[in-house]
């Protein structure tokens, strides 16, 4: 017996196969498509809200997380097959790409409709502002902050670090770390570190980028940084460049989760993320200062944002789905403060007494930073990341394992970020 | 009767292979839909600027002139990747000859060492490798504890530049598996009676080794050194892995397609990215023609 299909059997199969593959995407259009990066732990909190919200009688969410690194790979190849998601979590860092290549979609016309945002912080709204429209929803407020192991500065005897400390006093508590015999180093090498050279360029009264995208220190800046890292890591206070070098990006190899210093530079909001894989009690802090009457290098981020993809057709829906995340009060209560802290005054306040005490030291610092706060600084051109990720931190790992001197280091990042930026034009 | 006779030689041949060509269907849409087709892009794309997000721009010949004289990580991931395929593939066939060695002696147990020794490389080009490596090499890792016997202090050998390239070299050997196996189908097909007349002459095993076994085995070594040699170059995995996709530390293994992953996935230069690709498939074949041409010198077919 052989198998027969005759031409117009097959042509009719496969007519037939085409309408259903046509049709299905009309049935999928009923849920709105989700993307995010993160942990498990952000994605239960998410998926809590967004069953929530199907509960509440809003459509059912379809959602997909993954690492930070595999995520913008991912979305961009989303957005050129024309197939990026209604609802996108957007970074600081590509909101002004994703926005001028309309690959986002402008929210101002929905904003006192299905967006609201009556009592919204009126610095979080701006931070979502490309050209004057607004293209993301901030999900919170975060600040960079130094992640803290308690447990190690009771053993060496020291008052956990605060607005007060400056790098000048580093060395004395690296002292006491040895003399008690902690068994780590103090702090990370935080010289391959862009948002903590950042902080310090800005307690300097310079800053990264100047608003139209160019370099706004000098060479003298980086050599100066480099220099005072090079005495830090000379006089043991912080990590080994070799042991700096196992840093990968996750949180489970940064120095503070390998066990190799107790303190090293992260953002407030994920106090939650490094407590759920740390054993001994963190907490956070402000960066070191370089005077204590230094002006703030610190400032309230939006942590992230939620954007509506540009070719969504349910464009209504996701900015509805979108206030649900930061508006509602149960919602907030579920997500908690891992995004930051909400940026919506009234359920600020719903959500405060609900919080557990790590939470509240992630809410009280924010709000807490005082003088240390400076001016949100604009948005960093668009080939900043590169020149973070391909040339800040490999200079500091030369720096590091002695294949640059500092001078020679602060020439060749002044030179290579100019080359990048050039390059993008 | 048979009505086939009356039809054309057309009808009948497809009647007779339309269900084996319906049959390997999946096979055509994959291999147009995902090989040809994506490879023809790449060219095109390789001669444009493509940021994913707005459409391609054509610039001509500017990114292989970029890349020659404009991009010093170009330069260094090529001298990376040049290093590990010099070393890591003479010394993985080495590794595998000698193991084929020594499991050709007509050991009891044969199947049982060869499925253990090919083991390795079943698993090794794999995620859960990678991750095993770097725990082995770290600063506290298993390899460490191992010289603290004999009271060495290791360096943390994956995050340290001078050698975090050799750990990749050594797990690229322990890989050994498969042209361990064909070295073993190799060295079965040397006639036993050349041994006999060899030994009769009072020839050394040494001897025979070099005189004998070696060049009889020619045309497997330049198989093995050909298949290994395109697999280095493409190597990916473990550096990407080991590294976190960064080339961690200083650039140290940096691998040429992991440059590559980089300009296209994290800094979204496809058109560049392309033309690194299509450079690394010319210096491959041109590597591969190369060692067609010399053969001739070095390899004896037994005809």
């Amino acid at each position: 017996m052989t198998l027969r299909i005759d031409r117009r059997q097959f042509l009719m199969g496969s007519t037939a196969l085409a309408v259903a593959a046509g049709i299905s995407p009309a049935f999928a259009a009923e849920a709105l498509r989700m993307i995010f990066w993160g942990s498990q732990a952000r994605a239960d909190r998410t998926y809590g809200v967004t069953d929530l919200y199907a509960k509440a009688g809003g459509p059912a969410v379809q959602g997909e997380f993954l690492a930070w690194g595999d995520y913008w790979p991912k979305l961009a190849t989303q957005t050129a097959g024309g197939n990026a998601p209604d609802i996108i979590q957007m970074d600081y860092r590509y909101i002004v790409e994703y926005a001028k290549r309309n690959a986002i979609a402008p929210l101002d016309e929905f904003v006192g409709g299905a967006l609201p945002l009556a009592d919204f912080d009126k610095d979080q709204l701006d931070g979502g502002k490309v050209d004057g429209k607004l293209y993301g929803i901030s999900l919170g407020a975060n600040s960079v902050a130094l992640m803290i192991n308690t447990v190690d500065f009771e053993k060496a005897g020291l008052e956990l670090p605060g607005q007060n400390t400056t790098y000048a006093d580093l060395p004395a508590m690296a002292e006491a770390f040895a003399s008690k015999g902690v068994g780590k180093k103090l702090i990370a090498d935080g010289s391959g570190s862009e948002p903590m050279f950042e902080n310090w360029l800005r307690q300097r009264g310079k800053a990264l980028y100047t608003a139209d995208g160019k370099l706004a220190w000098e060479v003298q800046d980086a050599v100066d940084w480099f220099k005072m890292w090079a005495d830090l890591r000379a006089a043991g206070v912080c990590v080994s460049a070799e042991d700096q070098a196992l840093d990968t990006g996750p949180l489970e190899t940064t120095m503070l989760t390998l066990g190799k210093a107790s303190v090293i530079p992260s953002n407030s909001n994920q106090l939650v993320a490094f407590q759920a894989i740390n054993q001994d009690k963190i907490t956070i802090s402000n960066f070191p200062r370089i005077a204590t009457d230094a002006p703030g290098g610190h400032y309230r981020k939006p942590s992230m944002f939620f954007s509506v993809g540009g070719s969504s057709a349910q464009k209504e829906e996701a900015a509805k789905l979108i206030n649900f995340f930061v508006s509602n009060p149960d919602a907030a209560k579920v997500l908690g403060v891992e995004r930051g802290i909400p940026c919506s005054v009234s359920v600020r306040e719903a959500l405060a007494p609900t919080l557990d005490a790590q939470s509240q030291v992630a809410l009280n610092f924010v709000a807490n930073l005082g003088s240390l706060l400076g001016v949100l600084p604009p948005s960093p051109p668009a080939k900043a990341g590169e020149i973070d990720s391909s040339l800040f931190r490999v200079i500091s790992q030369e720096v590091g394992f002695g294949a640059r001197s500092p001078e020679d280091a602060g020439n060749a990042l002044f030179t290579g970020a100019n080359d990048i930026l050039s390059r993008a034009s | 009767m048979d009505r086939a006779v009356s039809t054309s030689w057309w009808s009948r041949a497809w009647q007779a292979n339309a269900p084996g060509y319906l049959f390997l269907l999946p096979w055509f849409i994959g291999f147009f839909g995902l090989t040809i087709g994506p490879i023809i892009t790449s060219f095109y794309l390789s001669f444009t600027n493509f940021d994913l997000l707005t459409a391609p721009e054509w610039v001509g010949a500017d990114n292989y002139v970029r890349m020659f004289t404009n991009d010093p990580k170009f330069l260094a991931s090529m001298r990376v990747t040049l290093f590990f395929v010099i070393f890591s593939v003479p010394l993985k066939l080495a590794f595998a000859l000698g193991v084929a060695l020594l499991l050709n002696r007509g050991m009891r147990g044969l199947p049982l060492y060869r499925a253990l020794f090919y083991l390795p490389s079943l698993l090794g080009a794999s995620v859960a490798i990678a991750i095993l490596w770097r725990q082995l090499f770290a600063g506290d890792g298993l390899v460490n504890d191992f010289l603290a016997i004999f009271g060495i202090q290791g360096p943390s050998w994956i995050s340290n530049p001078r050698y975090s390239l050799w750990t990749l070299i050594v797990l690229s050997i322990w890989q050994f598996g498969s042209p361990m196996i064909i070295f073993l189908a190799g060295l079965r097909q040397i006639p036993q009676d050349m041994y006999e007349a060899a030994s009769l002459d009072g020839a050394s095993k040494s001897r025979m080794f070099w005189k004998i076994t070696l060049p009889l085995l020619t045309p497997v070594v330049f198989f093995n050194a050909i298949i290994q040699t395109i697999e280095a170059f493409k190597s990916f995995t473990p550096a990407f892995i080991i590294s976190g996709g960064t080339g961690n530390p200083i650039n140290s293994t940096l691998f040429y397609t992991l440059y590559l992953y980089q300009e296209a996935f994290e800094f979204f230069r496809m058109g560049y990215a392309s033309a690194l690709a299509w450079f690394l498939l010319l210096l491959v074949a041109l590597f591969t023609a190369f060692s067609f041409l010399t053969s001739k010198y070095w390899v004896h077919y037994d005809d």
